[in-house]
């Protein structure tokens, strides 16, 4: 199990946020995902058996944003 | 006997039906949230003050969200309202888990009004700025109507486009939003009678300029022996839109109407507390008592615009 910060490029509104924790739900090994559009950051809760830091990335990346390890 | 029958063509999902669905029901539930906002400003206007706070604070949260949209400082973030997180979770796992085709659409527009954008936000204050159900609509109608094209064309090329163009659409955004911003701090210090608002400011460089070549700027209207003077009210301002009045006494101001349907029937005279709607035709007398008749009175319309 992996608790870690990550920075987030790219959000402008809360839809961005929704869009975001809506990979919570697509992505296995997650088991929670929080977003906050003021710090521009996500802290993920993850199981890194089955989900790798690189894979999140991507899925971010995939909508649009960019995310970095804060 | 038929034993073969033709594999049915698999059936082709319409794309169109559920986006229109979806942005005829935000279209409409942000007109009604519109109504609902201008209704809120109406109860809110109490006094050409009060009005002119509501709007110089509308002013302030429009400017600290074009800050926000030129991406100035991370402070200006929390200049948008972020609705609670068991909201935007509802409308995600609902839209997951029900597939109708129409109702999802529909419910789902509607939900819009509770996950709204910066500049959605920004002309949600506005609407409340305005004091009027009706214009609050009108400007939410408005809004939503002649920006849905825009932000689906935006949301389908964003990441086709790239950072570059997404940066300066946001950059357009901030600027729309920073002129709006500073209208309403305009309308606000001019309904608060501030001869700090821009328009008072031009004003008195104007006058200042005009006498330091020796001309008069305006040829201002005086009240007559027993200190009345009429102004007459025309659609897009008012005549004499000077005058001046020897101070320390009483003046009687006669505004007449004469079939005049333009925002110059919302008429405020900040020094002295009046705010009325003036008839379509008719004549409104306002006494300005001896004490307030000293120095400069500002008349305005109603917004605050001179």
């Amino acid at each position: 199990m992996a608790k870690q910060v990550f920075t987030v490029k790219g959000m402008h509104c809360s839809a961005c946020v929704m869009t975001l924790e809506g990979l919570e739900d697509e992505l296995a090994g997650i088991r929670s995902l929080k977003v906050s559009l003021h710090k521009q950051r996500a802290e993920i809760d993850y199981d890194d058996k089955k989900i790798g830091e690189d894979e999140i990335r991507r899925a971010f990346e995939g909508k649009g944003y960019g995310l970095a390890r804060a | 006997m038929r034993l073969w029958r033709k594999p049915e063509k698999p059936k082709r999902r319409n794309a169109a039906t559920p986006i229109a669905l979806f942005l005829g029901a935000k279209l409409l539930a942000y007109s009604i949230l519109g109504i609902f906002l201008g209704w809120i400003g109406s109860v809110l206007q109490l006094s050409p003050y009060s009005r002119a706070a509501l709007q110089i604070g509308i002013g302030i949260f429009m400017l600290g969200t074009a800050a926000r949209l030129f991406n100035l400082h991370p402070i200006f973030r929390y200049f948008i309202i972020e609705p609670p997180r068991f909201v935007t979770r509802f409308i995600r796992r609902y839209a997951k888990n029900n597939a109708s085709t129409v109702a999802t659409p529909l419910f789902l527009g509607t939900l819009t009004i509770f996950i709204p954008c910066g500049v959605t936000q920004a002309m949600m204050v506005l609407a409340v700025g305005t004091g009027s159900p009706l214009l609050g609509a009108a400007i939410m109608f408005a809004f939503i109507l002649g920006t849905t094209p825009v932000f689906f064309g935006l949301a389908y090329v964003a990441t086709r486009l790239g950072e570059v163009m997404h940066t300066r659409f946001l950059q357009l955004a901030g600027a729309v939003v920073l002129i709006l911003g500073l209208v309403s701090i305009e309308g606000g210090l001019n309904l608060m009678g501030s001869p700090y608002s821009f328009s008072n400011l031009l004003n008195a460089a104007s006058v200042s300029l005009a006498q330091a070549s020796g001309g008069s700027p305006e040829v201002a209207a005086q009240p007559d022996a027993n200190g009345a003077i009429t102004i007459q009210v025309y659609n897009t301002g008012y005549s004499p839109d000077l005058i001046k009045a020897p101070s320390g006494k009483p003046v009687s101001l006669t505004v007449v109407s004469n079939g005049t349907t333009g925002c110059t029937r919302g008429f405020v005279i900040p020094s002295i507390g009046y705010q009325r709607t003036l008839p379509e035709t008719g004549q409104t007398t306002i006494n300005i008592p001896a004490s307030a008749a000293n120095g400069n009175l500002r008349l305005h319309l109603l917004d605050g615009h001179v």
